[in-house]
């Protein structure tokens, strides 16, 4: 049982090297689809973008807010937290209708199908051509060993039980494939794209619920911030900078 | 390869407040962080390759792998003049960040060469 099988030169030929390259192939071709498909809609909706914009000032002016002195703070923050027209007082019933509007707002649902499915289709339709072509025959070797467990995961088409786990049919190959290639992806494609799901799904879900919640939440982070000022002796060390650099 | 060219641009980040909290600009921290994933990826890869040429099974194979992930931290210690403060959060962030990330393509590509080598 731990003998070494040797192996079909052709299969080295015809198997593992075509499905790596059109694995590579299919990634980059759905990267520069994605990039198509996407800049070719969308105008965004100005009253979401002004949101988006308040946010990011809010975020700005907390992660800022010992540099600058502690009046500017405080009217800065009254400027945003003001219970009658402070910017980022949302009242209540506002704030659902912008959530609901966008999940119904038919472009949006329409995008994200799309992304969905350029992501799904390609995986689904490589996946069905391995299984239909190389399926029958090992494949090809890892080089670690695994317990019995694993035998019916990886030796799908393989119907000898006394050979070695280690060699694995060609489905293993492709999901090996999938995972490894991601880091090669976000070397040649810049950033990691179209190809990663996890990623992808989570700022799915996060930009759902977007304006109304997060506009509760910069209000609160920005009550909570303490002010400590950070720059207590800085005209002592400009002094100091100044004369090193005279002297 | 993109990875190394990319290497010299890790970027001086901190202010140099000599005796308060040291503040960190976000983009530049967040460009060093891509640079470590590059350079992690770039030899993970490398090293898949070279365990499968040399012949290395079993846990000699786990063992390489974090060899070269030692080595590339070493050397991207080095690269920030060990002065990690200036360029990084924490040790922590420069010696463990994106550790196992490159543990797939190691292994995709060590079965690789390895299967291309020794069961041809």
């Amino acid at each position: 049982m731990a003998e070494d099988l040797v192996l079909d030169t052709a299969i080295r030929d015809w198997v593992l090297i075509p499905l790596s390259v059109v694995m590579v192939l299919i990634g980059v071709l759905r990267y520069f689809v994605s990039k198509l498909m996407r800049s070719s809609s969308q105008l965004p909706d100005p009253k979401i973008v002004k949101e988006g914009q308040v946010i990011i000032r809010a975020r700005n002016l907390r992660a800022a807010a010992n540099f600058i002195p502690a009046k500017s703070f405080r009217a800065r923050k009254v400027y945003y937290s003001n219970e009658e027209n402070g910017l980022l007082f949302v009242p209540k019933g506002q704030a659902q209708n912008a959530q609901a509007q966008m999940f119904s707002d038919p472009n949006m649902a329409m995008d994200m199908m799309k992304k969905n499915l350029s992501m799904i289709i390609p995986q689904t339709l490589t996946f069905a051509w391995v299984n239909f072509f190389f399926s029958g025959f090992v494949a090809a070797k890892i080089p670690f060993p695994l317990t019995q467990r694993f035998r019916s995961m990886l030796q799908n088409g393989i119907d000898l039980s006394t050979v070695d786990v280690s060699y694995v049919s060609s489905r293993s190959w492709y999901f090996l494939n999938l995972f490894g290639l991601r880091g090669l992806f976000s070397l040649i494609l810049g950033e990691e794209n179209a190809t990663d799901d996890t990623q992808r799904m989570m700022q799915m879900s996060g930009f759902g619920m977007d304006p109304s919640k997060s506009l509760s939440a910069e209000k609160d982070g920005l009550d909570i911030v303490q002010h400590e000022w950070a720059l207590p002796k800085f005209e002592q060390r400009a002094e100091a900078v100044l004369r090193k650099l005279v002297s | 390869m993109a990875g190394r060219v990319d290497s010299d641009k890790l970027k001086e980040k901190a202010s140099d407040n000599l005796n308060d909290l040291p503040t960190f600009n976000a983009e530049n921290m967040q460009n060093n962080a891509k640079v470590m994933y590059y350079s992690r990826t770039f030899m993970s890869i490398i090293g898949g390759v070279v365990a499968g040429i040399l012949g290395l099974t079993g846990l000699m194979g786990f063992v390489f792998y974090f060899l070269i992930m030692g080595i590339t931290s070493a050397g991207l210690a080095a690269k920030a003049g060990f002065s990690i403060h200036s360029y990084f959060d924490s040790w922590n962030k420069i010696l463990l960040d994106g550790f196992f990330g490159g543990l797939m393509s190691f292994v995709l590509f060590w079965t690789f060469a390895y299967d291309i080598v020794h069961i041809f």
